[in-house]
């Protein structure tokens, strides 16, 4: 009997580690989600619009708007395609909180259309990436439709978490769809890798300066500043401008209100370290000897310069996150800030009635936001996101029609315009739109100010790009903390190096220079492209 | 007849004696297999594991022995968390258990109110480590924090102090945060252990003229010497593996001063996906385990012995 025991023990043993090198069972966080249903976005115009492109989009405006989609359109034949699938359940990664509500609210549209239903699951934004990358390393296929931020792209395509989308693109999208992103979005290295379309782009991130007009404007204001500083006082283009105007500010205002106000904290701290970078000539990493160039005089001043901004901004701006930019900015508390563009529409009262931003602080700043481009002449593209497929989906043509009609023209640019919604523009139909043009006085000079993206600096997109940027990040919160710049980056830079040799200088070397190709990654204070 | 009943009724009785033998491993078979699948087979996975250059991007996954460890401890962002795990477990716990000692003293004898005292004592020690963390970045916050704004009040003008955004009092506040929400385990376990002291043995120390000092310093610690060796045992090991408050409260930052070994084999593992570097990490952090549990084991048997 003590041998029965034993052997049964022994085979359960063995059974459990059989079991274990098994794919586990993947863990589907279903969220049950209570969504109102709403029609599409329909917006009174005064003028009736015709936009003609090689595939035609009426837009028929009488007292309200009906925007039309004709037989052809992506959108269309996404959904036609799609019903096939009818039945079945896709699971789309996003990040957690305002970002999740716009699939939220679009998920039920699609379902209701195609019989698809979309099951968001929702996650921090680190997690998005070790979950997603994960998934695909234990076999999960826990995800169907995956948000993939351009850092990441290099890595999930190396590792294979992510479905080429050509032929896809050529069997459903209407191809003239492609020709509608802004340039910038669709180059190599963002949608693309390797010539390959491994994502359809669906962020346009981009650092906007927004200002308060009417502290600019006021003559109190430039008399002062033209007898301190000897020149007008005007929204800043240089980031000596920028801190001149915020050093008097503060020093007018303060505690009141402060010139400037960045966010700081770790985590995304390198953002606003790449674009004035970049600007200043700055070279991520010498390109025939992949040896780290951060820490060059370029990279000093421009972390010095940081440094020195943070005297102008308010105490505890060091752990400043996103929400307490917003708040601060919305409270009227800062005369200028740079961050991405959603601060910019909800500053301008623009959603304030929406029900997903009753947390947001009611805005005092109505009517007097102006926006520039970030003083130094390339704003950074933080961040931004495609929408991919799974290559471990078993619905994988069923994703790729469900993104696609996500990111079509027509259905982006209600997604864009949602009041609750942090995707922003990024299709040419989006800056072009009626709709958006008038969805608040500003409105034009807002777009137009986005499409200053066309400037922008890709954050490094290099396999273990991570790596590289949290230690620039580190590199930052230490000279916030009072390391000197140069030795805080003398030691990003070590680390930089530490990570080249690791992951093969011969195998960064070619991504690297495969990534320069980007006119948009190459360093300078602008951007020259075909 | 007689033969047979008499063959019969020993066998009847090994066959009870098995079966009394079988059901206690029947009961615990489910709970070996789910160690086995949840503890055992992971940590021989991991250091298999760790005997290899895993990195998420590369193909090629070598065997490279102790490379690892040795990288390891080339590291000095590795070094610098042990060094950072070291100061939480020595200062933490050291300020935990006197602090706690000093409650309980306090609160040993009769009092009234005295067990809603050691109610609400006891609450931050309920509260989950993530909760905490979060709630005290809020009091430490240099705008609208409490901390700052009771300082200004007693000097008398504003401050406005970034306590999170320096890696002295970033490594304070965290300190603070976790003596905070610790120190009443440490009460709790001692003030236990002085409830059943025999009240006798000070009985007659008093009545031979030993002062309180004198009490305490050869009576009371003595005597609770094998309940303080457990209660800096479990602390002890738990602050080594100390990461929510570290995650919550300040990130591993300003820069890496305040990364603990576990937040940095965290940042490894999950956020850059080098599984093997992160597994021996995590292999020499269960070393100190260990060696921290062998060495209190061995005071805590010599105490029972005393």
């Amino acid at each position: 009997m003590k041998r029965l025991v034993t052997l049964l023990l022994v085979v359960a043993v063995l059974a459990s580690l059989v079991a274990a090198c098994a794919a586990p069972t993947p863990e589907v966080i279903e969220k049950e989600v209570i969504v109102e249903k709403e029609v599409p976005v329909t917006v009174e115009v005064e003028k009736e619009v015709i936009v003609e492109k090689k595939v035609v989009e009426t837009v028929e405006v009488e007292k309200i708007v009906k925007v039309e989609v004709p037989m052809g359109s992506s959108a269309d034949r996404a959904v036609e395609a799609a019903k096939k699938y009818a039945g079945i359940t896709l699971n789309y990664v996003r990040e957690a909180g305002l970002q999740a509500q716009d699939p939220l609210h679009m998920g039920p549209i699609f379902e209701e259309l195609t019989g698809i239903k979309i099951n968001v699951v929702e996650m921090s934004y680190l997690d998005m990436y070790s979950n997603q990358l994960q998934d695909h390393l234990t076999g999960g296929g826990a995800y169907d439709a995956l948000d993939v931020s351009p850092l990441w792209m290099i890595d999930f395509v190396s590792v294979g978490v992510l479905e080429p989308l050509d032929d896809y693109i050529d069997k459903y999208m209407n191809k003239a769809d492609l020709e509608d992103y802004l340039p910038v979005y669709s180059s190599e290295g963002v949608m693309k890798i390797g010539g390959v379309t491994y994502g359809l782009f669906d962020d346009g991130d981009v650092f906007v300066l927004y200002y308060r007009k009417d502290l600019f404007e006021d003559p109190d204001n430039q008399a002062g500043f033209k007898a301190k500083y000897g020149y007008d006082l005007v929204p800043p283009e240089t980031r000596q401008q920028m801190y001149d105007a915020a050093e008097f500010f503060t020093d007018k205002y303060a505690p009141d209100l402060h010139g400037l106000a960045i966010q700081r904290l770790e985590g995304q701290a390198y953002s606003w370290f790449i674009g004035p970078f970049s600007a200043y000539g700055g070279q991520f990493l010498d390109p025939d000897t992949m040896k780290a160039q951060i820490n060059s005089d370029i990279g000093v001043r421009t972390l010095t310069e940081m440094v020195q901004q943070n005297t102008v901004m308010p105490p505890g701006v060091e752990k400043w996150g996103f929400m307490e930019i917003l708040s601060a900015w919305m409270e009227g508390k800062v005369a200028m800030i740079i961050t991405w563009p959603p601060i910019g529409r909800w500053g301008s009262g623009y959603g304030d009635t929406a029900k997903q931003l009753a947390w947001v602080p009611a805005s005092n700043v109505k009517g007097k936001v102006g926006y520039m481009l970030q003083p130094g002449g390339r704003p950074c593209l933080a961040g931004g996101f495609n929408m991919g497929v799974s290559a471990d989906s078993k619905y994988k043509e069923a994703a790729y029609l469900f993104i696609q009609w996500m990111t079509s023209p027509t259905i982006s640019l209600q997604r864009v315009m949602l009041p609750f919604s942090l995707r922003d523009p990024y299709r040419l139909s989006h800056f072009e739109s009626p709709l958006y043009n008038t969805a608040w006085p500003e409105a034009p000079e807002y777009l137009d100010k986005l499409q200053e993206a066309m400037t922008g600096q890709w954050e490094l997109g290099v396999p273990g790009a991570r790596e590289y940027m949290e230690a620039i990040d580190n590199a930052c919160t230490s000279a916030y903390a009072g390391t000197d710049p140069k030795a805080a980056l003398d030691k990003a830079a070590a680390r930089w190096d530490a990570i080249t040799e690791r992951l093969g200088v011969e195998s960064q070397k070619a991504a690297y220079q495969q990534w320069l190709k980007n006119p948009w990654n190459r360093p300078g204070p602008t951007v020259e492209y075909p | 007849m007689e033969t047979t009943r008499e063959v019969k009724e020993p066998e009847a009785r090994r066959g009870l004696l098995r079966r009394k033998r079988l059901t206690p491993w029947l009961f615990v078979t489910p709970c070996l297999i789910v160690i086995l699948l949840v503890t055992i087979f992971p940590t021989f996975y991991s250091l298999g594991l760790s005997l290899f250059k895993w990195e998420v991007t590369l193909k090629d996954k070598p065997f490279i022995g102790l490379g690892n460890y040795i990288a390891l401890f080339k590291d000095d962002r590795f070094l610098h968390s042990i060094l950072i795990t070291g100061i939480v477990v020595v200062v933490g716990v050291s300020v935990e258990l006197i602090l706690g000692f000093s409650l309980a003293q306090m609160l040993i004898e009769k009092m009234k109110g005295k067990r809603v005292i050691v109610a609400l004592l006891l609450l931050p020690v309920m509260v989950m480590p993530v909760v905490v963390g979060y709630t005290w970045r809020l009091l430490w916050d240099a705008q609208y924090g409490p901390i700052n704004q009771i300082i200004g009040w007693i000097i008398g003008r504003p401050f406005q102090y970034t306590w999170l955004a320096k890696p002295w009092s970033a490594m304070l506040a965290i300190l603070v945060t976790e003596i905070w929400q610790w120190t009443p385990f440490m009460f709790l376990v001692i003030l236990s252990g002085l409830a059943v002291l025999d009240p006798e043995v000070f009985e007659a120390a008093e009545i031979d003229g030993a002062s309180g000092w004198s009490k305490l310093r050869y009576l009371t610690i003595p005597l609770l010497r094998p309940i303080l060796i457990v209660a800096v045992l479990i602390r002890g090991l738990d602050a080594l593996k100390f990461f929510d408050i570290i995650f919550t409260l300040s990130g591993g930052g300003p820069g890496n001063s305040t990364e603990t070994l576990s937040f940095y084999i965290y940042q490894v593992g999950y956020q850059f996906f080098r599984l093997a570097y992160g597994a021996a990490g995590s292999f020499v952090l269960l070393i100190f385990l260990i060696v921290l549990l062998t060495y209190l084991l061995k005071l805590f048997r010599s105490a029972l012995e005393m």
